[in-house]
């Protein structure tokens, strides 16, 4: 999202008491979930505080453009999500993005419903008790890892995700399909590597 | 298998897996909640594929959660806004 996009909207007339208002009540509230979302796509603390900051000082300055009631954290992670696209990702080091053609191929073909870790147990990812979890949500594309969070850690909707995400809701589905079984596949790794039993 | 369509895409039949992500993400009607709940208590390997990603889904959610913003953003960043107000 621009600073023009931002803009594009009926615009409100807060006063000042109620643009402080709204952003301790409405916004403030969400800095723990967008730390965490910051964190997990730069990997970096710093870079996690600027990317937070940035966010809020931008959800500030386009206050007018948000209509109270609406969904806050849902606008902010849009804020936020665009200004790590914008902002950090040309410099951080991640892969090239996925040919998401290919993923819809998948979707949309007969191996959707294949089996992908039939060794994966429920006894077993009860008993990860370190970080494994983390690490293999970590470990994943940083598309895929978005959508993880978005629906698993943050519990949005896919209406939501697909506005923050600038895509339509069946790409959120797929892309949510994928990206689980991938971390399936992640988690299916380490218990072998750890030597987890599996029957 | 669930004899439930696609509300974005009607007429296309929804697969097991399907159903079950939108079941797992409180997507889906009553009606297809109920459909998948009578389709699990006579297929085992849905019942075992759902119970897995209903483990998976709440570990992430409490296992990634993060630490939290050190006090000091919160400060910093309430000092630029304070900054910025009219006085």
């Amino acid at each position: 999202m621009t600073d023009e996009e931002i803009q594009d909207v009926p615009r409100q007339q807060y006063t000042e008491k109620e643009k402080a208002e709204i952003f301790d009540t409405e916004f403030m509230p969400h800095i723990n979930s967008m730390h965490n979302f910051a964190y997990r796509l730069t990997f970096d603390e710093d870079d996690a505080n600027d990317l937070v900051q940035d966010t809020y000082l931008k959800a500030f300055r386009f206050i007018d453009s948000f209509e109270r009631g609406t969904n806050a954290k849902a606008w902010l992670f849009r804020i936020l999500k665009n200004s790590f696209i914008n902002d950090y990702r040309k410099k951080s080091k991640e892969p090239a993005k996925v040919d998401y053609q290919d993923v819809e191929t998948y979707y949309n073909s007969d191996e959707v419903d294949r089996q992908i870790t039939p060794d994966l147990r429920v006894e077993l990812l009860q008993g990860m008790i370190g970080d494994e979890i983390s690490n293999a949500l970590n470990s994943l594309d940083v598309d895929f890892r978005t959508v993880i969070i978005l629906a698993d850690l943050e519990e949005f909707k896919y209406d939501e995700m697909a506005k923050i995400l600038d895509i339509p809701i069946g790409t959120v589905r797929s892309r949510l399909h994928r990206a689980r079984n991938l971390l399936k596949e992640k988690l299916s790794e380490y218990a072998n590597k750890m030597g987890y039993k599996n029957t | 298998m669930p004899n439930s369509t696609d509300s974005s895409t009607p007429g296309k039949k929804l697969t097991c897996m399907e159903m079950l992500q939108l079941i797992l993400d409180g997507e889906a009607t009553p009606e297809q909640q109920q459909q998948f709940k009578s389709h699990l208590d006579e297929c085992m390997p849905c019942y075992k594929s759902y119970s897995l990603e209903v483990t998976l889904k709440e570990l992430i959610r409490t296992k990634c959660n993060g630490s939290g913003v050190k006090p000091e953003l919160i400060e910093k960043i309430r000092s630029q806004i304070s900054q910025n107000l009219p006085h």
